[in-house]
Parts: C-alpha cells; structure tokens; sequence
C-alpha cells in the first residue's frame, strides 16, 4: 500500500531527459501479450492499494498496481464485483494492466467490457505530467473520453497511475446448464439465447458442450433455467464443477500453447458461421469470441490475434487500414511526442 | 452574419458546382431557422449552410473546407442544450439530417445499422416489430438524432441500467477533415489498439463527421413496471435514492423531481402527481415477473424506510406512460411557467444530492432566481431549471451566473460540469475549473490529432490556450 506516483513521475521525467524508452510492467502477468519489447522497465507493482471505495455509491478507486484479486476480496466484503470479471493471471494481474490490455470476463456481451465500467483515471503522459480525467460519477461528458482511450492501448498513451471504476452488487443465485451439441448447432442457438430477456452472463461452447450460466435474482434464474431446458434437453451442472469452468474460461486456461503452437483469438459477429474459424476451438461470449490453438494462422481472411505464443516479434495484432493507423500514430504522438510508452508493444509501428 | 474572405468565395463557388439547390442555403432568412440549437441564448448565422444527401457530398465538403480553410460546424437535429451546433460565423453549418435512413435491424445478433440523421425514438420504433429497442433515450428522443447522440454521448432515463450512447455503440464511420472515411469498431465486441470508437462518443463533432453508426438493440422485457413515491422533503427523498442503489437494486430509471417541477408538470399534463409534494421519485422496473415482483418488494420498502408518504404503483400500461409523461414533459411544462428557463445538466455523487439541492435553493434565494430541479437520480445527474426573463435588463447574466455557480457546486462536491448535455459554447467557462492546464492542453493536442488546422467546430468544447490564461489570471489575480 504506497502511493508512488511522485516516484514514477518522476523516473517518466528522467527518461523524458535522457531519451530512454520505458516499457511498462505491473506485476508482469501479460507479458504474453501484445510484443515483446525490450526497454528500461517503470515498475508500478508496488504502487498499490485501494485509494476510496463507497459502497453505496458503487464506486472504487484504486492505485494502478492493485491487484484484481485484491479489488475482489475487498468488493466481496461489501457483497459487490466488478462488472467486467477479468482474468486474475494467478491473482497477479493488476487493475492498471486489465485496462491497458482490456481484458473482460465471459460476462462481456452483457456487463460490458472494461470501457464500461471505467470511470476515470490517472495518467503519466509523456511530458512527465501528472493528469486526470473522468471521475467518480457516472455519467461525464466534459472533455473527451480519454479515460477510454486508454482500454486497449497497452500503454502507449501513458502511464495510468489510478483508476475508478463502477461496481456492482454480486448475484444472489447462480447456476449453470450444459447441453450435448456441436458447435455449429451451438452456433445457430447462441444468439438467439443471448438476446432474449434472460439473466445469462456466459455462453460457452467446448468439447462438445454448451455452457450457459445464469446469473441473478434467484426466482429469475430458476424461471430461465426451467425455460432453457424445456427448449432443449440438457443438465444442471454441479456447483462446483461450473465454477471451476467458468474460472478456467475467464483466466484463459481452457488452451495452453505448447512448443511452437499458438493460440489465436478472434472477435467478430456472434453469428458468423462455425467454418469461419477451422478446427476444435473455444467458443465464449455467445459466439463473438472464438479460441483455437495451432502452428499456423488458421485462416487467412480473418483478423485474428496471435495472442499467445509463436513469434513475437512480428505482428500479433490483425492488420489495420491507413486511416486508422495514421490516426493512432498521431494521438500517439499527441500524448507521448518523445516515444517513451512501451513503443512497438501494439504494434511495430506505434 | 460576418465578412466572406477570399477562400470563402472559392469554397462557396465549389459548393455551387457540386451540391444541388436545394442542398445550400446562403440567404439570412432560409438560413434563420439554424442559427441555434435547444440552447437558443445562444445564436448565430453561418455563412452558408449544407445540406447534403450523399456520402460523397458529405466528404467533399470536408475536404473543401479543409483546402480553403474554412470552419465547419455539424448539426443534426438542433436539439442540443449547450450550443454545441451553433453555426460558425465564419464557416459551413453542416446539417445532416437528410441521413435518415436505417439501414439494417439483424434480429438474430440485435443489432442496427443507421444513418447519422435517423432520429432515436424512429430506431426503437423500426426495432419494435423484432422485440427489440434501442436503450439510450434522452428526453428529446423524438427529434434527436443518432449522429447527435453519438457526438454529444446522451443519456436518457434507462441509462441507469443500459448506459450511455457509449456503451450501446458498437461501430461508427466518420469523415475526417481531410474529407477521409474512417470506421472505428467493427463486427465484435473489442478491436485491437486504442479504442477510438469510445472517444468519437461524446466529441462534440470536433474530430469528425459522424456518418454511419452500428448499435446494440435490447429486447424489450416482458414486464416493465412504474411506480411513484411521494415525500414531504427533498433530503428524505435523496437518501432513498442512496439507499436503493446502496442496496444493489439497479432500476431501469429512477428519476427525481422537486416541487416546482412537480407543480408545474401537474398544471401542463394533469397526470395526478401529488402536487404538495416536496419531491416525488419515479422508479421503473424492468425483467421478467418473477424478477420484477421480487424488486417491487425491496424497492417499496425501501421507498416507505425512507419517509414517502405516498407510493404508487401503476395498474397498467396507460397509468405507467402517465406517470412517465410528467417528467418528460418537465422541460416544456417548466418553460410555460416562466418566460425563460435555463437547464443545467452537472453530475454529483449520489450521496451530495441532498446537500447539493439545499445549496441550490440558497443560490437560488441569493440571485432571486427560482430553479425547478428535475433529474436522473439514479446517476446523481441533475437538471436544475432556472427560471428568468430575458427580456428583463441583466436577468440572463444572472441566470448564467447562478448556472455557472451550480456547476463549480458540482465539481467541489466529486462532481462534473456536464453529465450528457456537453460543454459546446456553453460550459467553456467552467473547463478551466474542472481541468488544469495540463489535462486542457492534452486535450487539445488529441484535438490536433484529428484536426490540425482547428477546422472542425472551433470555439467549443476546449477551451484555447489563450482562453484558459485569461481565465487563470481573472481567478488567481
Ligand atoms: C427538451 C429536451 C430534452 C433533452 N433531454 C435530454 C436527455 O434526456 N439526455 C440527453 O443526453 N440530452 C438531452 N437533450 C439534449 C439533446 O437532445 C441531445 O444532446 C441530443 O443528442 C442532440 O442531438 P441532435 O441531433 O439534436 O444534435 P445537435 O444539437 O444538432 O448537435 C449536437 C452536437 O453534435 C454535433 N453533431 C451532430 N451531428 C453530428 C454528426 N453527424 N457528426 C459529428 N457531430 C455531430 C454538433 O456539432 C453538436 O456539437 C435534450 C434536449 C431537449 C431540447
């Protein structure tokens, strides 16, 4: 528990001076992710604790280098979670890296992603400036959104020093069903479940089997859940069982690479067909998000992600048009003109 | 309307040879009806107007302005409330209405594609057919424009539970300055690098022209129930508000109104509001009826804890949308009771509610100006309403300063200027306030990003620096 902002500002302001490129590193549990880089780490794991939490105003802020499964211990007293349910990386991810990275649970389709449930946040820019924006409340529309600009930019921008985040109040009743199909016809039910007026907060499809999980008020979940079932056979799934599942989904854990496979990601339109993606795969969020894990890039057409493994000094990330990559080489540059923030981690050319 | 320059001649002589009669307006009195949004202190002509009908066009305008440059302000429908649309004297007022096409409901993903123009409430009534709707539904739902949402992030009254604009976009196309297409998001949830599709929402139209938008649709839940609960002091009914969210009930809307407001809404549209009343809370609840039974329990109790003296639960449908028109006809029912109101739209902690409203009705007691206060409490987003006459030497001034103290109010207490309206013309004084040099500088670097040459609806949004040293040396000095 130590503020060291005025640290890290600091060792920003240094780096500033001497022209040394930083790379940004939390507790170091993504850095499977995005490039690999090599620069003068800024370390912000000792930059910890939970700087306000009001559990009536839904709302938690917190130093960068706070662990996940810190925020969930501390939301759990008070019978609250994070909306967007991210991986906890054997609790040491971090809350800083989540946003940089952008990484939200199997609720996605219907809690959000991290940008929906951020509020605010600390930035060190690459004038060794201390800024905020965004805030506590709700709704903020004054200035543009910087605080989301953040979700998903592995850190080019700056470094987030603090975030606040909305929370919510944790289900009251849970359970999972599983049905024996295939995934194509998993793919044609998917959608259909998914955007009904249905308490669910995960669609899964692996190894032959389709996992839906129920998440709510318990005389709702129970109604859905007799509804389900009377729509197609299938099983109530042991307690235990589904929630060693659902962790197994939300840490990444169901395909591990090994040797010199990959595991590729794509997200796309939930009802793109079973072929678009060749081979066994994951299938999470209701179809929108397919894992599969081989040599070679699976399928040339689609804009997948080298998200783990293989070589990672090519491009992980799927190609982008000029127009939106001349853009982000500029927003770059308006927030870190000197090229300090983890330069050629997204990219090779950002 | 101010003096052509010589690159105004040649922008105006190739509108001419591109764009369609119809399509260009340069006289003051076809001009007229454009020359302010909803916040109608505010007004100016522009030297033309665009109408255009074609991506093309729209693209051509841009990439015209930016050769001569000359400003370019977007509109959509106008209804905007901080002069966000408000023409450029020198410059091209954009106006993008005739994009009113939806261009595709997918029923199996809920989705749609639609044109800039296409007004919200057409969106949810295209989606009706399937079950579904489109969530974000400001009050001016009826003549706001997706693109306008979009520019400006509204919110509306389900917002509680279904987010802003920004949490129901899922892909936008805009033409930048340079007259280029640029699509931000795409066919899934989350695209890689820095996530552009969020900061279009809410931009104000200085980065680009919205021109085509991909939305979630919801589906409509098989029960929607209304109630209103009545108290006899504002503070009780603040701390209900608190208390509700507090306890993890999440209502679809939860909307407050004070006494004036109350009054005034009962007199237009006479829906039995309890017109003593100090405040009245409406609550909508939405799912399926066993979750909607198991919430009216808690959310009654809770309202009765905390003090009202009257609750009511609509019977049916008519009485629900009764209840509901009170407090969207809020606005107009205000504007009959005085000459002229001015809306302010800061955010607080739900916790300041009630503290920040006895502070108002000091203010209010301060500058002799009465203020209505309707808001979205379940968001802690007021929209205090202060009544003035313009035609009264000075009143305006004061409306603006007592608007102008409610939101440095706002900001001491955790708070912000603007929940969904924008800052547009209207808030620039309260910028510095709420930002340092530093965060207004990094804003207007990441405004360079996409318009260099500072084309694109100068003058609002962002304070200059110039503007922001004046500002500083008024206040420290
Ligand atoms: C009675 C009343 C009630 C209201 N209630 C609410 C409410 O509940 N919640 C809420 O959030 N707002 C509310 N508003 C404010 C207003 O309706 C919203 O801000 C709305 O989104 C504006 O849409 P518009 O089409 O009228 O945009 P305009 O007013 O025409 O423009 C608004 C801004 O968007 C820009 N813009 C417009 N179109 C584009 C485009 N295609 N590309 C780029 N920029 C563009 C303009 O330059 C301007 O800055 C209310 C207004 C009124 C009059």
């Amino acid at each position: 528990m130590a503020d060291l902002t005025a640290q890290l500002r600091e060792q920003v302001q240094q780096a500033k001076s001497e022209q040394i490129p930083l790379q940004i590193i939390g507790a170091n549990s993504k850095s499977h992710l995005g490039r690999s880089v090599i620069a003068m780490p800024i370390n912000t794991a000792e930059h910890t604790g939970i700087i306000s939490y009001s559990p009536t105003e839904l709302v938690i802020r917190a130093r960068s280098g706070t662990k996940i499964s810190d925020l969930n211990l501390a939301l759990a007293e008070h019978d609250q979670r994070l909306p967007f349910d991210p991986p906890q990386y054997q609790m040491q991810g971090t809350i800083g890296g989540t946003v940089a990275t952008n990484q939200s649970g199997p609720a996605r389709p219907w809690f959000g992603a991290v940008k929906d449930s951020l509020l605010g946040l600390g930035l060190i820019n690459g004038y060794a400036q201390e800024m905020n924006f965004g805030g506590q409340v709700m709704k903020n529309v004054a200035g543009f959104d910087i605080t989301r600009l953040q979700c998903g930019a592995m850190g080019a921008l700056g470094l987030i020093t603090e975030v606040s985040i909305k929370v919510l109040p944790m289900f009251k009743a849970s359970l999972t069903l599983v049905f024996e199909i295939d995934q194509a016809a998993a793919l044609e039910i998917m959608p259909a479940w998914s955007n009904q007026n249905l308490p669910i907060t995960g669609i899964c499809h692996w190894q032959g089997m389709q996992y839906v999980r129920l998440q709510g008020g318990q005389s709702g979940v129970d109604e859905a859940a007799s509804g389900l079932l009377k729509q197609l056979p299938g099983a109530l799934l042991d307690a235990t069982l589904a929630k060693e599942f659902w962790r197994q989904v939300r840490e990444q854990e169901l395909l591990q690479p090994h040797g010199s496979q990959v595991l590729w990601r794509w997200t796309g339109a939930a009802d793109a067909s079973a072929e678009a993606l060749p081979g066994a795969q994951l299938i999470n969020w209701a179809g929108a998000e397919r894992w599969v894990l081989a040599e070679d890039r699976p399928a040339d057409n689609m804009a997948l992600v080298q998200y783990q493994g293989g070589d990672r000094q090519a491009e992980v990330n799927p190609a982008m048009d000029t127009h939106n990559r001349a853009l982000q080489i500029r927003l770059k540059h308006a927030f870190d003109p000197h090229g300090l923030f983890n330069v050629g981690r997204s990219y090779a050319w950002l | 309307m101010g003096q052509p320059t010589p690159n105004f001649v040649d922008l105006i002589s190739a509108l001419q040879a591109m764009l369609p009669v119809a399509s260009l307006l340069v006289d003051d009195e076809n001009q007229r009806p454009f020359e302010c949004d909803g916040l109608a202190v505010y007004q100016q002509l522009p030297l033309v107007t665009v109408i255009p009908e074609t991506l093309l066009q729209v693209q051509e305008i841009l990439r015209l302005c930016c050769l001569h440059k000359v400003p370019l302000v977007p509109r959509g429908a106008g209804t905007g409330l901080c002069a966000g649309a408000m023409p450029h004297a020198h410059g091209v007022l954009l106006v993008m209405t005739k994009f009113d096409k939806i261009l595709h409901i997918n029923e199996r993903t809920a989705e749609a594609t639609v044109q800039p123009g296409v007004r919200n409430l057409a969106l949810s009534e295209a989606s009706e057919p399937y079950g579904l709707y489109y969530a974000p539904d400001p009050s001016s739902q009826i003549a706001c424009t997706i693109g306008g949402n979009v520019a400006e992030n509204s919110g509306g009254v389900h917002c509680l539970k279904y987010g802003l604009t920004v949490n129901n976009l899922l892909q936008v196309s805009m033409v930048t300055i340079e007259g280029e297409l640029v699509t931000f998001g795409g066919d899934g949830l989350d695209a890689a690098g820095m996530d552009l599709l969020s900061l279009v929402a809410g931009s104000e139209g200085l980065l680009g022209v919205v021109v085509e938008i991909k939305v979630k649709l919801l589906p409509r839940a098989p029960r929607v129930q209304v109630l209103m609960a009545a108290y006899s002091n504002v503070t009780a009914a603040g701390d209900a508000v608190a208390a509700l969210i507090g306890q993890g009930i999440i209502p679809a809307g939860l909307e407050m109104m004070d006494h004036l407001a109350i009054k005034a809404a009962e007199d237009f549209v006479k829906v039995g509001y309890p017109i003593d009343a100090q405040a009245l809370l409406i609550c909508e609840l939405d799912g399926t009826d066993a979750e909607v039974e198991e919430q009216l329990q808690t959310v009654s109790q809770c309202f009765t804890d905390y003090g009202a003296y009257q609750i009511r639960v609509a019977k049916d449908d008519q009485e629900a949308a009764a209840l509901w028109q009170g407090r969207k006809a809020a606005f107009p029912a205000v504007g009959r009771i005085s000459p002229d109101y001015y809306c302010m739209d800061g955010t607080i902690p739900r916790g300041q509610v009630a503290h920040v409203l006895t502070r108002i009705s000091e203010l209010s007691q301060h500058y002799g100006l009465a203020v209505a206060n309707v808001f979205h409490a379940g968001d802690g987003n007021l929209h205090p309403l202060i009544l003035f006459d313009a035609s009264i030497d000075g009143q305006l001034a004061q409306a603006e300063a007592l608007g102008g103290d409610i939101l440095t109010l706002c900001v001491d207490v955790g708070g912000t200027i603007t929940g969904e309206h924008g800052v547009g013309l209207e808030k620039m004084p309260q910028m510095p306030y709420q930002f340092s040099d530093a965060e207004l500088a990094q804003f207007r670097r990441l405004k360079a990003a996409f318009d260099p040459y500072e084309l694109l609806n100068p003058g609002k949004g962002i304070p200059t620096l110039k503007y922001c040293q004046e500002y500083r040396s008024l206040h420290n000095g």
